[in-house]
């Protein structure tokens, strides 16, 4: 009851303005709009009844699999967000002694109504957006109507992403239940047990195996098992590498901090360690593209030998495939750093003004942010690298991984990843001038 | 002979008037409290004299080591450097880098000026030592209670040598008891050891231990304060749990000071350049 008359109380725009609103709604709306792009054409595959099917089928779900992580994470960062920027009010209301039901109850309401509105704009736009999807050939032919996602799908893609809003908001929230000044000051001791990493490990060596005897796993049990194998394959990857990213990040800033001689790198240092989740999220997009990538270099490496043998049309599908997989990765990474990059800007206002007034040149902000950001970027591209080679050779074999065609596809992918989280941190700049240079009436 | 002089400041943002032709100078070794409601234009006199903004119209001379400068004329980036190298700054809510241990956030300071980060940290470690938090250096923001992380602010204001200090409700957010402390703190780190301390406060009681206090209606200096400009700072009280020493004993400055003596740092301008000036 007393949730309900509070929450148009906390839906006025706050100090931080209209910004906080927009930020999640426009993530949720472009996650939805993605999954429903990708859901829809995947979905196209399993129609079909001609004798390619069952491989079409397999790409489509290998595609699917390597989109569905990036885009369900930057769902998850997307509902933290919404729900952690508003940690300073919520917390406010816990301390004037609103139950820890109420308190909870907000800020969920809050996250899953933004996802809602969000998920409903992003599937309308993927079904605005489907004929244009219909156009791109394959077999031989345009995709057509069966690209559209139906209308039952639809409500069901939007409900799911909703429900994930709403469960990532709860998690994040458990912080301000344990206790009311657990947020007001901002500590996050979280580190990753030596157990998770040993498994994770262990289940990329079994992901490695199974690979290695994909063909007698087919063999065996016919195609349904080889497309399970690649799917759920490639996703524990995935996860495994979402799951050691942070943990990977933390022990570079450790080491950076001891050695940081300059004002910008120790704070990056420091900013990286403080969370090295958030850090995780803002460059682990470009970890996972750079896995798709490597893959998408051999595969073409592989197709490059099968065009001799005539299977043109194939080999061009492929690459249609691979191409769309590429550049819905690239939204997803693009729209993270900018969502990420803003957030930090916004929460970190008060304190960028004040350094400011403290003589620090917003330029060097700037470079802290910048480095933050970079560095760990580049440890994790060429962690994903490596781990994706290890996945495809027992696959491919080793040879396909030095081709020219492989080299120059991964590199294309390293830099566009690299170039587009340049972009985010560029875009964001004015933002970080304005708000530090901002003047504020009030004491 | 001032540290800080200001001539017909006027400022407005849009319809507001924050500053409507305000004169003030500041003697070294002054602390002066700017009262006035909210929006007499405080704040805004705070901002001015420390270069944060500048004012339509109207001066601001500081005394460098340089000359005497006009900080209403510099252009933005070096009065940004002005602030980094020559004032110190203490918020109302510390203002620390959360990310950053206390002893890094005091280093900070001096390692934005070029200090090299052993002996920064090394000279951070001895402003927190003599603040009262020896032992804290490595704790993190969060970790400090209001009072602390105040005291690490008011390190990371004095680390640099700055001349000048400026505080905007230091203890705003902090209670009676806590509040008391810190004034003593901040006071005998600055006019404790010669510096300049100017503060805005809504707090009577923190304003009565300034050696002067200003007020300030309608964007006017309503009084310039009983009898003290120029004058040199009344002993201020340090609370006998703290560090630092009180003015005029043996140990007038606690630490080295980064090539810095006791301000004026260097011999200051005369009157006739004053006049120059204006």
């Amino acid at each position: 009851m007393s949730a309900l008359r509070l929450a148009p109380l906390m839906l006025r725009p706050s100090t931080q303005g209209a910004a906080v609103l927009a930020l999640p709604m426009i993530a949720f709306g472009i996650v939805t709009w993605l999954l429903g792009i990708v859901v829809g054409g995947a979905r196209a595959f399993f129609t079909w009844t001609t004798p390619d099917a069952a491989l079409y089928q397999l790409l489509a779900v290998v595609a699917l699999a390597l989109l569905a992580v990036p885009l369900v994470s930057l769902g998850g960062s997307a509902a933290r967000l919404s729900a952690r920027r508003r940690d300073d009010r919520l917390a406010a209301l816990r301390l004037l002694g609103a139950t820890s039901g109420t308190v909870l109850a907000l800020a969920v309401a809050e996250a899953t109504a933004l996802a809602l509105v969000g998920a409903i704009l992003g599937v309308a736009g993927a079904a605005a957006t489907s004929p244009l999807i219909g156009l791109i050939p394959f077999a031989g032919e345009p995709l057509g109507a069966s690209a559209l996602l139906p209308a039952t799908w639809s409500i069901g893609l939007a409900a799911a992403v909703t429900l994930l809003a709403a469960s990532s908001a709860l998690l994040s929230m458990r912080r301000v239940m344990v206790t009311p000044l657990g947020v007001a000051r901002r500590e996050t001791p979280a580190r990753v047990h030596w157990i998770v990493i040993v498994l994770a490990v262990a289940a990329m060596a079994i992901v490695a195996g199974a690979f290695s005897s994909f063909a007698s796993i087919g063999a065996a049990l016919g195609v349904v098992a080889m497309v399970a194998v690649l799917g759920v394959g490639f996703g524990i990857a995935m996860l495994v590498l979402n799951l050691l990213g942070p943990w990977l990040l933390g022990v570079q800033a450790r080491i950076q901090a001891r050695r940081a001689s300059s004002p910008v790198r120790l704070i990056a240092a420091r900013t990286v360690l403080e969370s090295p989740k958030a850090a995780w999220r803002q460059v682990g997009g470009v970890a996972l593209v750079t896995f798709v990538g490597v893959i998408a270099g051999v595969g073409s490496a592989l197709l490059g030998s099968a065009d001799a043998g005539g299977e043109m049309t194939l080999a061009a599908d492929i690459r249609t495939g691979l191409i769309i997989t590429i550049v819905g990765s690239f939204l997803t990474v693009a729209c993270t750093v900018g969502l990420q990059q803003a957030a930090s800007i916004l929460d970190g206002r008060a304190l960028s003004r004040a350094l400011h007034h403290g003589g620090m040149d917003v330029s060097t902000m700037d470079a802290a942010r910048r480095w933050a950001v970079l560095s760990p970027l580049l440890l994790v591209v060429a962690v994903s690298a490596i781990a994706a080679s290890v996945l495809v050779v027992p696959l491919l074999g080793m040879a396909l991984l030095f081709e020219p065609v492989t080299v120059l596809i991964t590199a294309g992918v390293v830099v566009t990843g690299v170039v587009i989280v340049g972009v985010g941190l560029l875009v964001t700049r004015p933002l970080l001038r304005r708000v530090a240079t901002a003047h504020v009436a009030t004491a | 002979m001032q540290a800080i002089s200001a001539r017909g400041l006027r400022k407005t943002y849009g319809p507001t008037t924050a500053l409507a032709g305000v004169d003030i100078d500041i003697a070294p070794g002054e602390a002066v409290a700017i009262m006035g409601a909210s929006g007499s234009g405080k704040t805004t006199l705070l901002h001015a004299l420390a270069g944060i903004v500048t004012p339509d119209v109207g001066a601001v001379h500081l005394a460098t080591p340089m000359g005497v400068v006009d900080v209403a004329r510099l252009s933005d980036a070096e009065r940004t450097r002005l602030r980094r190298e020559r004032f110190g700054f203490v918020f109302q809510e510390g203002m620390l880098v959360p990310e950053l241990t206390a002893v890094e956030n005091v280093a900070l300071a001096l390692m934005l000026v070029g200090a090299p980060r052993a002996s920064a940290i090394q000279e951070a470690a001895m402003w927190l030592g003599s603040l009262g938090l020896a032992g804290m250096e490595d704790r993190r923001i969060g970790q400090l209670s209001g009072g602390q992380a105040q005291r690490v602010a008011i390190a990371r204001a004095q680390v640099t040598g700055a001349s000048i200090v400026f505080a905007d409700e230091p203890t705003g957010a902090l209670d009676s008891v806590t509040s008391a402390e810190v004034m003593s703190a901040l006071l005998s780190a600055t006019v404790g050891r010669g510096r300049t301390l100017v503060l805005v406060t809504h707090d009577e009681q923190v304003a009565a231990r300034c050696s002067r206090v200003v007020r300030m209606r309608d964007g006017l200096l309503v009084d310039a304060g009983a009898g003290a400009a120029g004058a040199p700072a009344a002993s201020p009280q340090p609370a006998g749990t703290l560090a630092p020493p009180a003015p005029g004993t043996a140990v007038a400055a606690p630490h080295p000071a980064y090539g810095t003596p006791a301000a004026p740092r260097v011999p200051l301008t005369t009157e006739q350049q004053w006049q120059v000036r204006a």
